[in-house]
């Protein structure tokens, strides 16, 4: 209090009215709502900062900010010194990962992560070897603050700075590629969540590094202003800040103490009375506001060449004998640090990344410090007030820092009203916790929330596949519908180009010989794709007791073929004599004929174009005919006849296979002469399903015979 | 507690519904202890009358509905209910009375909505408008301040009363008679003007109804340390009160004879009760800052409205019943604007 000498008579009557009604304090600051916990930050100041303390391990994730995962740069042994480059990407937004100290690469393995879920990534395992030995400048830099705001942003991509507050978003991405655009640079060092005290202490022992730190981003991009805010509660670092912004245009703002002092929207509005707008970024108002931590980081960077390897962290909670702070390797463990602070009882208990209004409970206490970790708290879980119904009474409101309605909020998200939910705006919610703190029926309304957020997500994500599907289907109904199109006037126009020409020569015979050949190549084709097929795997065991349809259908399909050339004598092998009774209308005579041909020619053709490819085959199907249907019946009978024969020839069991297919191909047959009518047209349909089928195969090279 | 995943904030402020609900018993102590001192012991025997009846209602109640009983009766909100009724009844009522309307606004009231935090309606006012619908003679007989009965009711009295509904010595129509705001309206109806009727001796000669007054006095007091104690929002009491004042005061300038002056419409009735105790109900009330003050002068101009130109003496209960409706409405209509967002 001492330390701030301007005060208003206004802000005096408040304050002494907060004495009898605290929270009047209330009217103190700008923004809205807001709570006032107990704070226990002198629980960590009591004791010394930690500054020596090199662990034997440290575990090192790849990703330790929002964006891509970094890719190892080092392999299995390799011996690494501190400030060394571990693992960078150009794949997107990341920032490398360097080494902490000194030691050797002893893995490159999945770790958890001090995440929510306990989920796990790629880490690099470095082992100290206690010595420390640096790489002094690694960054190379000389030591002159960037005119442009480009190489300034390269700098700190290099020095794999992220903002250190607790987003973890890199920070090189924030900063504007031009000058003059930011109005107001805002220097964070609110820490308003309770326990945490390494920005205060960041700030009583580096205020020199984060002032110039502020100043070389400000004269970098061209900044006039430069705010920074400290709550009132740290008197010291307020001092030590006031001392080394001495003489530079850094202003020092002392504000209220109050949660959440330290979020980007409350400070900025407590500082410049800017309120952001929603759905924009800070930046395009003209404001960029970092932690404390980030900018003694980027004085690290830009004068001395240092990347990021270490932060300060507290370690603090109710639970621990001798909380701290610590000038923490990045990659140190929490249970390691805990540890060292002596809990009071073993620690059964899940530790807490950050603070106890937005901290998260670790699925593992072995999970590493990483670049965005302020705090390690150490709370033994007291038993749960069992929530009560929601009463209304409006306190959450109150409290509220974006005046959102939370208990609506919650009453919506519960009935999974999420339409409701998101015109209530919850995704402006900053998951401060101010509603669950002050809520006297003890609900979880921040899980609440953070439940409609991902159900919303969800939502939204499987709508839009749903669109894009529907977007394709109808697509490619339009193109077939194109296709069809398309090829009946192709058709037509064929059909009279056929006519003018039968008219003018007097014999059909030239069209009756060019046919073949066209289906010749098909049958070529076919074969080789059968062959291709057969040799991907033993096909269809021929004792398969069960058989799936597209097998009947081959089968049948096989039947017929034979059946069809066996009056003609056709070369191939004559498998069955069963089936005698079948109709001979006109049509199936026709097609009969048909395979017949393209049997021969199937045969003639099969030393010459044994390597005919799938694109032959296209081709081939699309050259036009007058009789399509016919045709394609044809290329059928080859493609049947040529397999057999390739099969036939590999198993060299030709009685056995011979004896095999009519037994399996019985009941299709029968379902074809007890519709004779129809005979034709199933014959066709099985006959394509059957290639159908056997070019799925093909491509999916597997050996079982469902696909 | 492994199971339940713990998430943030691992701290709390330490509230909880039962404090809440315990502060606004402790506000109405101020106004028993009035209302003892002018009207008798008879109230003592209704509270403890309506206390027996809610932890046997609640009690079956929350049984049959499956719930948990210890927790949802120790959350206190049923007592606030039953005080709310039993501000409101005359104190010598039969026992019956009481018995009847505690359980109606449990059952109706409360229960069926699926009991705290989703009943629609205020139960106390549901329980007393029952009350006030079905038994209209016996809530009418309103025991006599002793100043005006000239007869301090004593606590024997006033349990023979409620039990038998006979006197030991005196017959109950010297002890009880209509209330101020009934005797107004009467006299009105006869063709007597306001002022005459409130310069007469029931009145202390000052326009101050005798007993009532204080009473009101005594809720509004308790209602300023609930206010300090954050029980309750100050725009419920502000705009209900101010509302009151307002139209009182602009109908009585206009026809002094025919409308009371603001300073009686204030201090008669349940004014203060409603003002502070009532209509401050979270549960049944906007939640909205803007929508927390609609709601309150809503109920201010029913209530005068009711007075004036209704069928009963006093509207809070209607007032309120009927502004319940309107709150899911209220609430839509009256969000605040969120930070970031322009209006």
């Amino acid at each position: 209090m001492t330390t701030t000498p301007t005060r208003t008579f206004k802000q005096k009557l408040i304050l002494g009215l907060s004495k009898l009604y605290p929270m009047a304090k209330r009217a103190l600051y700008r923004f809205h709502g807001g709570v006032f916990p107990r704070y226990n930050k002198e629980l960590s100041l009591s004791h010394p900062l930690i500054t020596d303390f090199i662990p034997k391990t440290l575990v090192l994730p790849l990703q330790q900010h929002v964006g891509v995962i970094t890719e190892p740069l080092v392999t299995l042994g390799d011996l690494v010194l501190k400030n060394q480059l571990l693992a960078n990407t150009e794949k997107g937004l990341a920032a490398p990962i360097h080494a902490p100290t000194s030691g050797k690469i002893v893995a490159i393995e999945e770790r958890t992560l001090p995440h929510a879920s306990g989920l796990s990534g790629l880490s690099i395992i470095l082992e100290s070897d206690q010595k420390d030995q640096a790489i002094e400048n690694s960054l190379d830099v000389d030591g002159s603050i960037p005119e442009m705001p480009d190489k300034l942003k390269a700098l700190i991509h290099r020095a794999g700075i992220v903002g250190m507050g607790g987003a973890g978003f890199p920070t090189f991405a924030k900063i504007p590629s031009q000058k003059g655009q930011i109005k107001y640079l805002l220097i964070n060092g609110a820490e308003c969540e309770p326990f945490i005290t390494c920005d205060d202490v960041l700030m009583q022992t580096r205020a020199n590094d984060i002032v110039q730190g502020a100043l070389i981003v400000a004269q970098s991009l061209g900044i006039e202003h430069i705010l920074c805010g400290i709550e009132d509660n740290k008197g010291k670092a307020i001092k030590a800040m006031q001392k080394a912004a001495k003489d530079t245009n850094v202003q020092i703002k002392v504000v209220v103490t109050a949660y959440p002092m330290g979020g980007q929207t409350q400070l900025t509005q407590e500082l410049t009375g800017i309120e952001l707008p929603a759905h924009t970024h800070a930046i395009d108002v003209g404001v960029l506001m970092m932690n404390v931590a980030t900018f003694a980081a980027i004085y690290q960077a830009v004068i001395h060449g240092n990347p990021l390897t270490s932060r300060y962290v507290t370690v603090s909670g109710l639970g621990l004998n001798h909380p701290f702070n610590i000038d923490a390797r990045l990659g140190s463990s929490f249970k390691e640090l805990a540890l060292l602070a002596e809990p009071k009882t073993p620690l059964t208990y899940p530790l807490i990344k950050g603070g106890p209004m937005m901290g998260i409970e670790m699925q593992s206490n072995d999970v590493p410090i990483i670049k965005t970790t302020n705090c390690i708290l150490a709370t033994p879980p007291e038993p749960m007030e069992e929530p009560m119904p929601c009463i209304r009474c409006g306190e959450c409101m109150d409290a509220c820092p974006i005046n959102l309605l939370p208990q609506q909020l919650y009453w919506h998200s519960r009935s999974h009203e999420f339409d409701k939910v998101e015109e209530l705006k919850v995704f402006d919610c900053i998951e401060c916790g101010c509603c669950s703190f002050v809520c006297p029926s003890h609900i979880p309304l921040v899980q609440y929330y953070r439940f409609a957020k991902s159900e919303i997500k969800h939502i939204k994500q499987e709508e839009a596949t749903a669109e894009l599907a529907k977007k394709r289907h109808e697509f490619r109904q339009e193109r077939l519908e194109r296709e069809k199109k398309e090829r009946e006037d192709r058709i037509r126009a064929k059909k009279e180009a056929v006519k003018q020409k039968a008219a003018q020569k007097a014999s059909a015979e030239t069209t009756e010989t060019e046919k073949p050949k066209a289906n010749a190549a098909a049958a070529a084709a076919a074969r080789a794709a059968k062959a291709r097929a057969a040799k991907n795997g033993k096909e269809t065991p021929p004792a398969e007791p069960k058989l799936s349809a597209r097998d009947r259908a081959i089968a049948a399909a096989k039947k017929r073929t034979d059946a069809a050339s066996k009056p003609t004598e056709s070369n191939t092998t004559t498998p069955t004599k069963k089936q005698k009774d079948k109709p001979k209308d006109p049509k199936a005579a026709a097609m009969a004929a048909a395979k017949k041909r393209a049997a021969k020619a199937a045969k003639e053709k099969h030393s010459t174009q044994a390597d005919a490819t799938a694109s032959t085959e296209t081709d081939a199907t699309d050259t036009t005919d007058t009789m399509k249907d016919k045709r394609a019946a044809a290329v059928e009978a080859a493609r049947q006849k040529a397999a057999e024969k390739k099969r036939a020839k590999q198993s060299e069991q030709p009685e056995n296979d011979s004896l095999e297919t009519p037994s399996v191909a019985t009941k299709p047959s029968d379902e074809t002469t007890a519709t004779p009518n129809k005979a034709s047209d199933a014959k066709r349909k099985a006959a394509m399903a059957a290639a159908k089928a056997r070019a799925k195969k093909q491509q999916s090279k597997t050996t079982e015979e469902k696909t | 507690m492994a199971t339940i995943p713990h998430t943030s904030p691992f701290t709390h402020n330490a509230s909880s519904v039962r404090k809440v609900m315990l502060q606004v018993q402790i506000a109405a102590f101020p106004a028993l202890m009035t209302h003892i001192y002018f009207f008798g012991f008879g109230i003592t025997i209704q509270w403890t009358l309506a206390v027996l009846t809610l932890i046997i209602v609640e009690t079956a109640l929350l049984k049959l509905r499956n719930r948990p009983v210890a927790p949802y009766i120790f959350d206190l909100s049923g007592l606030i209910t039953v005080t709310g009724i039993v501000f409101c009844i005359p104190p010598e009522s039969p026992w019956w009375v009481i018995v009847s309307g505690v359980t109606f606004a449990l059952i109706f009231g409360k229960h069926l909505y699926g009991g705290l935090g989703y009943n629609p309606f205020n139960p106390a006012m549901l329980g007393y408008a029952f009350l006030l619908i079905s038994f209209p003679a016996e809530l009418t007989q309103w025991t006599l301040p002793s100043e005006v009965s000239g007869h301090h009711i004593s606590f024997i009295e006033s349990f023979h009363l409620i039990f038998t509904g006979q006197s030991l010595n005196l017959s109950f129509d010297q002890l009880t008679g209509a209330t101020p705001l009934d005797e107004v309206k009467t006299a009105l109806a006869m063709g007597v003007p306001v002022t005459t009727t409130l310069n007469s001796t029931n009145f202390n000669g000052e326009q101050i109804p005798y007993g009532w007054a204080w009473i009101n006095v005594a809720f509004f007091i308790g209602g300023l340390w609930m206010l300090y104690k954050r029980a309750i929002r100050w725009q419920y009491p502000v705009g209900f009160l101010g509302s009151l004042a307002l139209i009182a005061y602009v109908f009585h300038w206009i026809d002094p004879d025919t409308y009371a002056p603001a300073s009686f419409h204030l201090l008669t009735g349940g004014i203060m009760l409603a003002a502070f105790f009532i209509i401050t109900d979270p549960v049944t009330s906007s939640t909205t800052p803007l929508g927390r003050f609609i709601y309150a002068a809503g109920i201010a101009v029913l209530v005068y409205v009711i007075r004036n130109w209704g069928a009963f003496p006093d509207g809070i209960a209607f007032g309120i019943l009927i502004m319940n409706m309107f709150v899911p409405l209220i609430d839509q209509y009256t969000q605040p604007r969120v930070v970031g967002y322009r209006r």
